[in-house]
């Protein structure tokens, strides 16, 4: 090969090399690329996972003797829905606060119960625990409820397994959901939904 | 060869010398770092942040990267460190849960290509692999974050994730005797005793007695013990003869957590071949012994680079705390350094064997190319004189160009407190004036104990 070829080897790779480091990023809307919420891209929970948990369970709570009993009464009863508990070892606390919304609105939609505004129950927990540190403490449930006049209040909770291999990290979620009688603290509904995230 | 197509070579040659030379300055990941440790020995933490963010080169104060991929992970854990010891809690654990995925994920990303590439290429060619006690120590600082910011569900996610690393080095990388485990469970028992969770935190406080802590744990073992169910030979002896009386009504808990100095972080070292086959004799392959002595002989072989540690910082200051006006005296703190230095000294000599095999690969090559250099030049009708020198002149580009090539691992996360020690008294219920102080380092605040409650407060001296 002659020097000249040589150079003109050397160019081209300079020139493909500098290009491949040139991968500029770019946003994308979910409607106009529909398979973007496919992919996962943590151990931790995302839309798909909560809509899965979620239907699992509310689909379960729809055909409950629970819902049938809440159906005949009039006037409906009142119902708080408390903050659900993170039992694993993701920090998917703003993911819980949308399965709580969603649930929320799930029991609004169903209109078979009065829901407890999030604001007075704000308000209540910060009462009951102290200005210092108002924060949700699941041992006070019930005295929340009561200060609510709330009959039954809507919990869950989050739970995982989590394991650690060389080249493998899984995480396996059992997402419970209750619906506990304030009164004698009996639970009327239970319900559990899973799901596994894998890293690897 | 005609004088004009040789000049061609030449200067050839001189751009590849002059850009592998431009590399040969690069000193690796400390050399990145190098700014943010100068201002932390001055005392200025600010500064090394924005030294550490003009490194990452993000736009924005505590911005990141748009990947935090590859060696930028670290400068995240660094700068994690640094925002704790300046109190910016909410910042640290933001870093360190972006850093704390990164960086399993690079571990998860390993392969034997890292592995060949570090006997090939350069030490620093492979992806980062932390070593046990940076994964430990990710949710151990994390713990303190929470633990400053009071938030008991967040602590117990990171007491969780700590549990998990806790459980894999123990049993698949056979890591069971780390001091940062101890550490770590002891706060973790702390988070999971405030939690109510009794069972939780006797088995992490179980564990921290393994390592230590048995003067500081004898209370809260006694106090919590009947709670529960678990228990161990080592809790009821660290609980012997002491009164499991509760927290009073009027009372609560302080945790004091004292960090000072910083772990010896990793140096380019650059020692003579004859040296190195003598100092890591029992590291190195007879064939590869006799290759290099061989090489060293002709002159082939000169020096080695590899990396090394550096000396600690500040191991040795005592930290003075008072509470109230009262002198305070800390529990034996954890030797963080001696944990880098037993840890390092288990991969030190397959470092050095690494550095050597690519040493000899370097050399080979340049042998090769001698030839294959003068082998082009004859046939283009250069005359065996010229063909000579080209020749020559290719195996030197070769090997200087592998040479530049060849970094040093310096990577390491150099903000780890060279020793983390820690106090909890119960004390009565209201406000108490605490001040800490170490190395120069210092914070002062009234700190209130809710009835039956509890408060933390940490200082990481990190200069």
């Amino acid at each position: 090969m002659t020097m000249r070829g040589v150079l003109g080897v050397g160019g081209a790779l300079c020139v493909a090399m500098a290009l491949s480091g040139c991968g500029g990023k770019e946003y994308v809307r979910g409607s106009q690329e529909p398979g973007i919420d496919n992919a996962a891209m943590s151990t931790g929970l995302d839309k798909e996972d909560i809509q899965h948990m979620l239907s699992e369970n509310l689909n379960h709570l729809r055909s409950a003797p629970i819902m049938n009993e809440w159906r005949s009464k009039q006037p409906p009863p009142v119902i708080a829905v408390f903050p659900f508990q993170n039992s694993t070892s993701e920090h998917i606390d703003s993911q819980l606060d949308a399965i709580l919304s969603e649930a929320e609105q799930w029991l609004v939609d169903s209109n078979t119960v009065n829901v407890v505004a999030r604001d007075r129950q704000n308000q209540m927990v910060a009462e009951i625990e102290g200005q210092a540190h108002p924060a949700f403490n699941p041992a006070n449930a019930a005295r929340y409820g009561k200060q609510l006049g709330a009959k039954y209040f809507v919990t869950g909770k989050v739970q995982a397994a989590d394991e650690r291999t060389d080249s493998a990290r899984r995480v396996q979620y059992f997402f419970f959901m209750q619906i506990i009688e304030i009164e004698t603290g009996l639970i009327k509904w239970q319900h559990k939904a899973y799901q596994t995230k894998m890293a690897r | 060869m005609s004088a004009r197509t040789f000049l061609r070579s030449l200067l050839a040659f001189v751009v590849t010398t002059s850009l592998a030379l431009t590399n040969v300055a690069c000193g690796g990941h400390t050399a990145r770092t190098l700014k943010m440790r100068t201002a932390l020995d001055e005392g200025d933490p600010k500064r090394a942040i924005d030294e550490l963010e003009d490194e990452l080169n993000v736009d924005t104060k505590g911005g990141y990267p748009k990947q935090v991929v590859g060696d930028d992970a670290l400068l995240v854990l660094d700068r994690a460190s640094i925002r704790q010891s300046i109190a910016d809690f909410k910042g640290s654990k933001q870093d360190l849960e972006v850093a704390d995925k990164a960086i399993d994920m690079l571990d998860l990303s390993h392969t034997t290509a890292d592995d060949l590439g570090k006997y090939m290429f350069s030490d620093s060619a492979g992806r980062y692999q932390a070593p046990p006690y940076e994964k430990l120590f990710v949710n151990t600082l994390n713990m303190v974050n929470y633990l400053e910011l009071h938030d008991l569900s967040g602590a117990r996610v990171e007491a969780r994730r700590f549990a998990v690393m806790q459980k894999y080095l123990r049993d698949k990388a056979k890591q069971d005797d780390n001091v940062i485990s101890g550490l770590g469970s002891y706060l973790a028992g702390f988070i999971y005793e405030k939690s109510g969770e009794s069972d939780e935190a006797l088995r992490y406080y179980d564990d921290a007695l393994h390592f230590a802590y048995k003067d500081s744990l004898g209370l809260p073992v006694a106090r919590t013990l009947p709670k529960g169910s678990y228990t161990s030979p080592r809790l009821k002896s660290a609980s012997e003869g002491i009164a499991s009386d509760p927290i009073g009504e009027d009372e609560g808990e302080l945790l004091m957590i004292v960090g000072y100095g910083r772990v010896p972080h990793k140096i380019a070292n650059r020692l003579p071949i004859g040296l190195v086959l003598t100092y890591y004799a029992m590291y190195i392959s007879p064939a590869d012994r006799a290759t290099a002595n061989e090489m060293a002989i002709t002159g082939a072989l000169t020096w080695v680079n590899f990396p090394s540690l550096a000396p600690e910082r500040g191991g040795y200051a005592r930290p003075d705390c008072s509470l109230d006006g009262r002198r305070l005296s800390l529990d034996g703190a954890v030797d963080v350094s001696a944990e880098v230095r037993r840890q390092w000294a288990q991969i030190e000599g397959s470092v050095v064997a690494s550095a050597l095999t690519r040493l000899i690969t370097r050399a080979a090559i340049g042998v090769g190319t001698q030839a294959a250099g003068k082998g082009i030049a004859k046939a283009s009708g250069a005359s065996n004189e010229t063909s000579g020198v080209i020749g020559a002149l290719a195996a030197i580009a070769a090997v200087v160009s592998l040479t530049a090539a060849d970094t040093p691992d310096t990577r390491s996360w150099e903000t780890l407190p060279a020793r983390v020690a820690i106090l909890r008294k119960v004390l009565p219920a209201g406000s108490h004036t605490l001040s800490m102080e170490v190395r120069g380092w210092s914070r002062k605040q009234t700190v209130t104990i809710p009835k039956g409650g509890w408060a933390t407060v940490s200082l990481m001296a990190l200069n």
